[in-house]
């Protein structure tokens, strides 16, 4: 029955023998029609880009947007997926060293305090820097961050001299 | 004895039916699916916690690995004014057959200055050989000028349907500076807003993105 039955009508007056069916089993080509099925769903769903919204400051404007120095938060992204941090003004603070994986508890942390000092969360300010030997990925990686932590106000800025100088020192590399 | 003989039964099944279903739902899928547009170059792009769908129709800047950067101009209604606006703006001094020849390759990879020998070649340059478009210095960013023709080719049309099919797609290891010329080039010509192709991932549990998720709140990613 699980075939398929060709009648061969002739069959009889041909060869003079008996009445034939040709049987076909059916089942392995149902199994590869599945098996493929299955691979091209799979196959069209995870290739599926996504898109990240990505906004850049207009330069020309005159107008400045007033930061509270214990708010903010700048992170410099350096070589060897590594992240420089400091808190608040750079003059009058050190730089610390993290990683991409620890970066989520220090920003959740700086948050926290925000939070607590100003009353709201939303003045927390994440300033992002690159390096020119940062990769792309770190960028991605870092303004991800931004969106798992609903970090509501964040900046991407060049690094500065001063910056630069603080992370070639042979107590931070 | 007294016992009553069941008559046996074949188990067997008519797979017929199935296999037709099976074929019928294979060939739909193979079908339906999308095809993939061709691609300058394969790129892995770095991912995101972005849920938002790449749009069908667009205008993607790849940055490979190495530095190098491809233009794909998706919209073929405006291909040719693109390059027919680059062609004038910058006097490559291209005929109309060679315009066309131009307009019909997948993507666009080399200096302007070399855009008339690669037409003319007899067999086509491998995107691997191709130079990529320049971008390393600021004077010599010649992304401006593709870039200005884009927009020039848009104007008069919703500015945020052009801004939405802007991306850009760069390979994790791509160097940083790359990204901040493609985004100058961008910036150059007051496009302020563009977006990134990335592979999805899901919210790391415990974050403030996945509790919002998961009660249910609308994400806003401004």
């Amino acid at each position: 029955m699980a075939d398929m039955q060709i009648k061969t009508g002739k069959g009889t007056s041909a060869k003079g023998g008996a009445k034939k069916n040709i049987h076909v089993d059916l089942t392995p080509m149902v199994d590869l029609g599945f098996l493929l099925i299955t691979f091209f769903v799979f196959t069209s769903m995870m290739a599926k880009p996504t898109v990240m919204d990505l906004r850049t400051p207009y330069d020309n404007t005159t107008e400045t947007d007033p930061v509270c120095n214990s708010c903010a938060l700048t992170v410099l992204l350096d070589r060897d997926n590594v992240i420089r941090y400091y808190e608040g003004a750079f003059e009058k603070t050190t730089l610390h060293t993290a990683s991409y994986n620890s970066i989520r508890e220090i920003i959740r942390q700086k948050k926290k305090t925000v939070q607590q000092v100003r009353g709201s969360g939303k003045e927390f300010v994440l300033i992002i820097k690159a390096a020119d030997a940062a990769s792309f990925k770190n960028f991605i990686d870092i303004t991800d961050e931004v969106a798992i932590n609903d970090v509501r106000q964040y900046y991407i800025d060049e690094i500065t001299g001063a910056e630069k100088k603080e992370m070639e020192q042979p107590g931070i590399r | 004895m007294g016992r009553a003989k069941i008559p046996r039964k074949s188990t067997t099944i008519d797979m017929t039916a199935m296999c037709d279903v099976a074929f019928l739902l294979l060939s739909f899928f193979i079908l339906a699916t999308k095809q993939k547009p061709p691609e300058a170059v394969t790129v892995s792009a770095p991912s995101s916690v972005s849920t938002k769908a790449a749009p069908e129709k667009s205008i993607l800047i790849t940055l490979t690995k190495e530095g190098k950067v491809f233009l794909m101009l998706g919209d073929d209604t405006k291909k040719k004014e693109i390059i027919h606006d680059v062609n004038v703006t910058r006097s490559l001094g291209l005929s109309e057959a060679e315009e066309a020849k131009l307009s019909k390759m997948p993507f666009i990879g080399m200096p302007l200055g070399k855009l008339k020998a690669l037409v003319n070649l007899n067999n086509p340059l491998p995107p691997t050989q191709m130079e990529g478009i320049p971008i390393k210095d600021t004077l010599n960013n010649e992304m401006v000028d593709w870039i200005k023709s884009i927009t020039n080719a848009y104007a008069g049309t919703d500015q945020a349907k052009l801004q939405e099919m802007l991306l850009i797609k760069g390979d994790g290891e791509a160097l940083y500076p790359d990204f901040k010329n493609i985004k100058y080039a961008l910036k150059k010509n007051n496009l302020l807003k563009f977006r990134i192709v990335t592979n999805s991932e899901n919210a790391p549990a415990g974050s403030e993105l996945y509790n919002k998720m998961k009660s249910g709140q609308k994400v806003d990613e401004e």
